[in-house]
């Protein structure tokens, strides 16, 4: 009887007690996706009219990496930065798990992308307030940047979890306009919220320039699509995997950049093209590889977007492994 | 809700005093009654399309104590979700445990984004007297407009215990799995309660509470999910 008292109390504690669900207290996140995507509507609705957007005069590139998870060793974020700036990508793109969620970690991640800003703004002359100097680098958050109260640290850094921004893109006399949109699954799911304010057209470009978008770019940490059979990192669960898929298609998307999984993978489906990115963590890979991806953007229409691999030399001490 | 949930462990505890029924165990034959047929009504809320409810109906033919066969429907409205399925299965005796081999086809369509999928999975199942547990592989196909996708074999992986015996005339207990009654999922992990009551010597009341969160071990931050099921199961 006092088994069955025991069982029943747990029953009802476990299913009526609160919303964030797990059986191992220590990997539960600090914050669900609708905080988080709260939070960051709030940001973006009170800084809309500051809102950036980019902009090129012909073809730009643009390099995507993922899964750093940095810790005391920013070698491979450091070169990517680095990359970057000597190959003159119009920007940078980082889809979750920069770091591995410690205080220290985010205070150094943090002072690299200072000194990352500075290399930028002198390497380009900018002149200006150094403070509205907008550094290009764009993340989006990972379940790595969640746990811990990784929230706290990441938002504090980098403000909002999902956005817009728009690349004008001149050809001559004629002017073109790219869409990127950075989405919130790093809880492996969007959450209500953000689901609501997609239906509802909230990434949808309310910078419209009258004459449509030419290209649109999405950043996902979480993967659509499984690159291998022993491949425990989750996707999205059914229903919310066909809605994402329904909705780049009507989005018109190019290219959906995913991350999460630590491997690559590669394929089109309903017009879209989907690109999961390797880990380009030094403690995964200890040797040089391939684990950037740089995009081509070619000023005239008539011309494809193009996908190249980016090689990253440098080499850490040796290191444990990271999970996904 | 809470109300529901206490009155209905009340009414299990109360029914605890009733003697043991001629069959046992959810899958179990009885060399008596040959065919089973269930049916249930379900109803909970999902993040992408909200409120849901809806009905499935199952039923199994016993060919003998070893091989059994059955298929079944599900119809989920607001999530325009029509699934089919059939299966197979073999009952191989342990001792006092039973070790199932299935063999389950579904086919699923989610009208919402005008998608459909073929899942095929081959799993053992070991029942035990308190403890269960699956293990397997799926193969997933779907397909929307003019694209498809297969994806790489899935594990199956499921594991449950009950409060007592599984021969009992009532039971409850909890589950731990990557897969449902019409899902067969990588690595999401669901979970909850789940019970059953002899009403009858061959009418049983069956139900359960299930939580699906989003993505893996290291993001169970947030229900996916919040369902439940309740039925009867009539034999004969």
């Amino acid at each position: 009887m006092r088994h069955q008292s025991i069982l029943l109390y747990f029953a009802i504690a476990f299913f009526f007690s609160c919303e964030k669900v797990s059986p191992i207290g220590i990997l539960v996140a600090g914050t669900n996706v609708e905080d988080r995507v709260k939070m960051s509507e709030q940001f973006y609705l009170d800084h809309y009219k500051e809102r950036i957007w980019l902009e090129s005069d012909g073809d730009y590139t643009f390099i995507v990496g993922s899964d750093s998870h940095m810790t005391t060793d920013p070698g491979r974020l450091d070169e990517m930065l680095s990359i970057g700036l000597s190959s003159d990508d119009l920007f940078y793109a980082h889809l979750g798990d920069i770091v591995d969620t410690k205080v220290e970690y985010y205070v150094r991640l943090d002072s690299l992308l200072q000194e990352g800003k500075r290399k930028y703004v002198a390497a380009k002359d900018l002149k200006g307030e150094y403070d509205d100097i907008v550094f290009p680098f764009f993340p989006i958050v990972g379940n790595h940047d969640i746990t811990r109260n990784g929230w706290a640290l990441w938002s504090n850094i980098f403000h909002s979890s999902f956005y817009e921004i728009d690349v004008i893109v001149r050809d001559g006399e004629r002017k073109y306009y790219d869409h990127l949109i950075f989405l919130d699954t790093a809880s492996g799911t969007l959450g209500e919220t953000q689901i609501r304010l997609l239906k509802e057209g909230f990434l949808n470009g309310k910078y419209y320039y009258g004459q449509g978008y030419r290209y649109t770019f999405v950043f996902s940490h979480t993967n659509i699509f499984r690159p291998e059979f022993n491949e425990f990192a989750s996707t999205f669960c059914r229903e919310e995997n066909f809605f994402l898929l329904s909705q780049f298609a009507e989005w018109n998307v190019t290219c959906v950049f995913c991350g999460h999984t630590h491997h690559g993978d590669e394929r089109d489906f309903n017009g879209v093209h989907y690109l999961t990115i390797e880990t380009m963590s030094e403690r995964s890979h200890k040797n040089e590889g391939d684990y950037l991806v740089r995009v081509r953007i070619p000023a005239s229409a008539n011309q494809d977007v193009t996908y190249e691999k980016v090689r990253m030399k440098y080499v850490p001490a040796p290191a444990s492994r990271v999970s996904p | 809700m809470k109300r529901v949930f206490v009155f209905l462990s009340i009414a299990l505890w109360l029914h605890a005093g009733l003697q043991a029924q001629p069959y046992s165990g959810p899958r179990g034959f009885d060399s008596v009654h040959r065919n089973e047929i269930s049916g249930f009504l379900s109803g909970g809320h999902n993040t992408v399309t909200g409120f849901f409810v809806g009905e499935a109906v199952h039923f199994i033919h016993h060919l003998n104590d070893r091989w059994s066969v059955g298929g079944g429907e599900q119809i989920l409205f607001f999530k325009q979700l029509f699934s089919l399925d059939a299966k197979g299965i073999y009952r191989l005796p342990l001792g006092k445990s039973d070790l199932f081999f299935i063999a389950h086809a579904l086919l699923n369509g989610y009208n919402l984004w005008n998608a459909s999928e073929i899942i095929l999975n081959a799993s053992a199942l070991w029942e035990s007297k308190f403890v269960d547990i699956r293990l397997g592989l799926s193969y997933i196909h779907y397909w929307m407009k003019q694209s498809s996708y297969t994806e790489p074999p899935t594990l199956t992986v499921g594991f449950g215990v009950n409060l007592k015996p599984r021969t009992s005339p009532w039971n409850m207990g909890l589950f731990i799995r990557t897969y449902d009654t019409y899902y067969y999922e990588n690595w999401n992990i669901n979970w909850g309660l789940r019970f059953y009551v002899l009403l009858q010597e061959t009418l049983r009341l069956f139900g359960e509470f299930n939580v699906r969160p989003a993505g893996n071990m290291s993001q169970l931050a947030n229900r996916y999910e919040t369902s439940a099921k309740i039925g009867v199961k009539h034999v004969w």
